[in-house]
């Protein structure tokens, strides 16, 4: 089961955030908020998440609303895993 | 007594006329003394190659000093080598890595049997398989060392053509098509033109070889069976309890080991605690896999030299 604390260990990796994710709550916002989550950040996070969980993301699944905050993206990949 | 450079800067010597930038590490063995093993790196592709720079060095350093001889080639229209990306084709790619192969072994000490590697990272790994399945004549028996392989070069080509319309998520109120789909970029790929992407001009040939490459091993030139080293690098996860999980291979990376296992290679795994530096924001190292590589290189060597 993929919970919020999975997520934010893949955005502190990918984002080398150094830890700082530990203080991310569902409503911190990505997008936008953080500089270092650039379109290249971003196909690396989707690809974190499609290798560490299986997941497969098809383009026309994603939009800005995704990476919005801590807990869109987290209710996202809790939407691709039940599916 | 002065010390032995760490690395020396080669042209490599290519097909039609060209060349091919490489760093050689030479073995640190004693005078008379023999290297160990030669391993060939084959970087990853476009990013990745520049992100992982430093950990590739600082693991070829630490072969080196471990007895290994390291040469890490830089592909046709990759880094300092010869040729465009554009005009290059998956054959020339084959090529290379091929070559790296032969300029090793051609520098074996006469009477030694120094095994040769290939060490991949991520879509490295795929070109590594790849290209031992293709030049096996060239190649001969080699043994393999991955990186946190990519499995499918279809999934890796993917990834690449998403940095193109990952730019219409990434810009806030930025319009639906200001970026090329998937789709369309498939299609002109498929009509044998090349893709623009994020600095890279992708031509459809080597597309079309990156699709069509998996990790499916070749067969072992080696009556004896083959030897494969997996290594993988995971973020840190820490359990509800507050104590950190173990680190485990990716999921799919399981039926990967199966498969090179059944095709009749002993096959050493290992996932440790560490950054994906080869796609992390800031340029990272990971000293947990140096230090895993290298024991499970003199591990595979000792097997070999007690057969």
């Amino acid at each position: 089961m993929i919970e919020e604390r999975h997520v934010l260990a893949l955005l502190d990796d990918v984002l080398s955030l150094g830890g700082r994710s530990a203080r991310f709550t569902r409503d911190t916002p990505l997008m936008g908020a953080i500089p270092e989550l650039d379109s290249m950040a971003v196909v690396s996070l989707i690809t974190s998440l499609e290798e560490r969980f299986g997941l497969l993301i098809d383009d026309d699944e994603i939009d800005g609303a995704t990476f919005a905050t801590v807990g869109s993206l987290v209710d996202f990949v809790a939407r691709k895993q039940a599916a | 007594m002065r010390a032995a450079p760490p690395f020396e800067a080669l042209q490599l010597q290519a097909c039609r006329g060209e060349s091919r930038f490489a760093l050689f590490h030479a073995a640190h063995t004693l005078p008379g003394g023999a290297a160990r093993g030669q391993v060939v790196y084959v970087h990853p592709f476009a990013e990745e190659m520049n992100k992982s720079r430093r950990m590739a060095a600082l693991q070829a350093r630490r072969l080196a000093a471990a007895g290994f001889d390291v040469l890490q080639p830089d592909l046709r229209g990759c880094g300092d080598s010869d040729g465009e990306l554009s005009d290059t084709r998956w054959s020339d790619w084959m090529d290379d890595i091929a070559g790296a192969a032969s300029w090793l072994r051609q520098r074996r000490a006469a009477g030694t049997d120094a095994p040769l590697c290939l060490w991949g990272l991520r879509a490295g790994a795929l070109l590594a398989c790849e290209a031992a399945r293709s030049r096996a004549t060239q190649i001969g028996p080699c043994q393999f060392l991955f990186w946190q392989p990519s499995m499918q070069g279809r999934q890796v080509l993917q990834q690449f053509l998403r940095l193109a319309t990952a730019g219409q998520w990434a810009r806030p109120g930025a319009t639906a098509g200001s970026s090329p789909t998937l789709e369309a970029l498939r299609r002109t790929l498929a009509q044998g033109q090349a893709v623009d992407i994020a600095g890279y001009t992708l031509p459809a040939d080597l597309a079309q070889g990156l699709s069509q490459a998996t990790l499916a091993p070749p067969p072992p030139l080696d009556p004896e069976g083959g030897d494969l080293a997996w290594l993988e690098v995971a973020p840190t996860l820490d359990d509800p309890t507050g104590g950190a999980a173990a680190p485990a291979l990716l999921p799919a990376s399981d039926a990967g080991v199966s498969q090179w296992q059944a095709a009749g290679y002993r096959v050493f795994t290992q996932a440790v605690t560490g950054p994906s530096f080869w796609q992390s924001v800031e340029i990272e190292e990971a000293p947990g896999l140096l230090e895993a590589t290298t024991q499970a290189m003199q591990a595979m060597q000792a097997r070999v030299g007690a057969s």
